[in-house]
């Protein structure tokens, strides 16, 4: 499939925001040319001619709804366009309903199960597939906890989705203390902030799981033992829980406050000279047995 | 980020058999992708996100990773081998291409 049927495949993104007034993780689309490669990435509009954007009818937290937008495409209601479920930051799903050719209705709808709305705890992220080949399309999420969750729909082949709540069908990985040291070579799977995709990438018949995720490798600093990068850090952290005391205690006086606040800024460039910290992402494969 | 090529086509399950209330499945111990023979990974603060699709119409799947760092794309193209090339960004109008909107 392609996004506006022109027969070049297309690549779609969510995004965390843009810099208009009012937060929102617009939808870009890298258009597929003919002969191949890719245009630069421009928002996907909607039939009014504006920028899709996730309106929530959560008066409470409509920020975290509209921005870190995370999109998959599918025709979700079975009526021959390609629609579009999207995730978002707060966790929860949204539809917007496809009117064929790259088009899609301006107002997003929120996926609910059992009247309730379906929810991640934080930063969902949709795929849209049989998971189940009883003929109807599920609910698959990677979340910010980690994990990969299914919600079944229930509805068969050719209805309205029905989805039961989610389930983890991969569970959360281990629960890391942060700064905790933690090497590439320690790792066994996915971290937190799972995104997922779902395919037979092995050709044999049975569905696969990608997992991306986020994880912060903490090594000892060039040169130190383990022992004294140990050592080191525990010195360093009397000396930081102690300015955090000072900062947090309110019968502090100002001077006080400030010559720990500018101890705090010290001890968090001394950082460096006995620990290297690696934010990044890997991608992990599940194949099923 | 997360990003998905718009051609993906649903795999079709022939060995599951039908459709249970207790459906499950089983999964082997997770395998950390690697592509020239080292572990896939993002730019800082991480946040990678797959996608497997056939980018460059040769027929085989290719593993593409978004990640949030300037909103840019890693391609990893399948060599036909149960292995992939090393990574290079996703290109678009003859330069890498960036999705705004991430930092």
């Amino acid at each position: 499939m392609d996004l506006n049927n022109d027969g070049h495949p297309d690549i779609l993104s969510g995004s965390y925001s843009w810099n208009e007034r009012g937060m929102a993780g617009i939808f870009q689309v890298l258009w597929g040319q003919p002969g191949g490669g890719f245009k630069q990435p421009t928002p996907l509009q909607g039939t009014d001619g504006k920028p899709l954007i996730i309106l929530p009818d959560d008066k409470k937290t409509p920020t975290l709804a509209r921005i870190c937008t995370r999109p998959t495409a599918a025709d979700w209601d079975g009526d021959g366009h390609i629609d579009l479920v999207v995730g978002n930051f707060g966790g929860s799903f949204y539809l917007f309903k496809g009117e064929g050719k790259g088009k899609f209705a301006p107002k997003a709808t929120k996926l609910t199960s059992g009247g309730k709305a379906l929810e991640v705890r934080h930063h969902s992220d949709p795929f849209v597939i049989d998971w189940d080949a009883d003929g109807d399309l599920d609910l698959l999420s990677g979340a910010s906890g980690g994990g990969v969750h299914w919600a079944e729909n229930t509805a068969g082949k050719g209805k309205a989705p029905t989805l039961k709540p989610f389930k983890a069908i991969i569970a959360s990985g281990p629960k890391r203390e942060y700064g905790a040291m933690l090497k590439e070579a320690d790792l066994d799977g996915p971290g937190s902030d799972t995104r997922i995709w779902v395919d037979d990438i092995n050709g044999d018949g049975k569905l696969d799981l990608l997992v991306g995720d986020s994880v912060q490798l903490v090594s000892p600093a060039k040169g130190l033992t383990e022992k004294e990068y140990h050592k080191q850090k525990a010195a360093w952290k009397v000396e930081k829980d102690k300015c955090i005391a000072i900062l947090s205690n309110r019968k502090s006086k100002k001077a006080e406050k400030r010559a720990a606040g500018k101890k705090m800024n010290n001890l968090h460039n001394q950082r460096k000279d006995f620990e290297i910290t690696k934010s990044t992402g890997y991608v992990w494969l599940y194949l099923q047995k | 980020m997360k990003t998905q090529t718009l051609f993906k086509t649903f795999a079709t399950l022939t060995a599951l058999g039908t459709a249970a209330a207790a459906y499950a499945v089983d999964f082997a111990p997770p395998l950390m992708m690697q592509a020239n023979g080292q572990p896939i990974s993002t730019e800082s603060p991480g946040y990678a996100a797959p996608c497997w699709a056939d980018v460059d119409g040769d027929g085989k799947k290719d593993l593409l990773v978004g990640q949030f760092a300037g909103g840019k794309i890693q391609v990893f193209k399948n060599t036909g081998d149960n292995k992939l090339a090393a990574g290079q960004w996703l290109q678009a109008d003859g330069k890498t291409a960036k999705v705004p909107g991430v930092w």
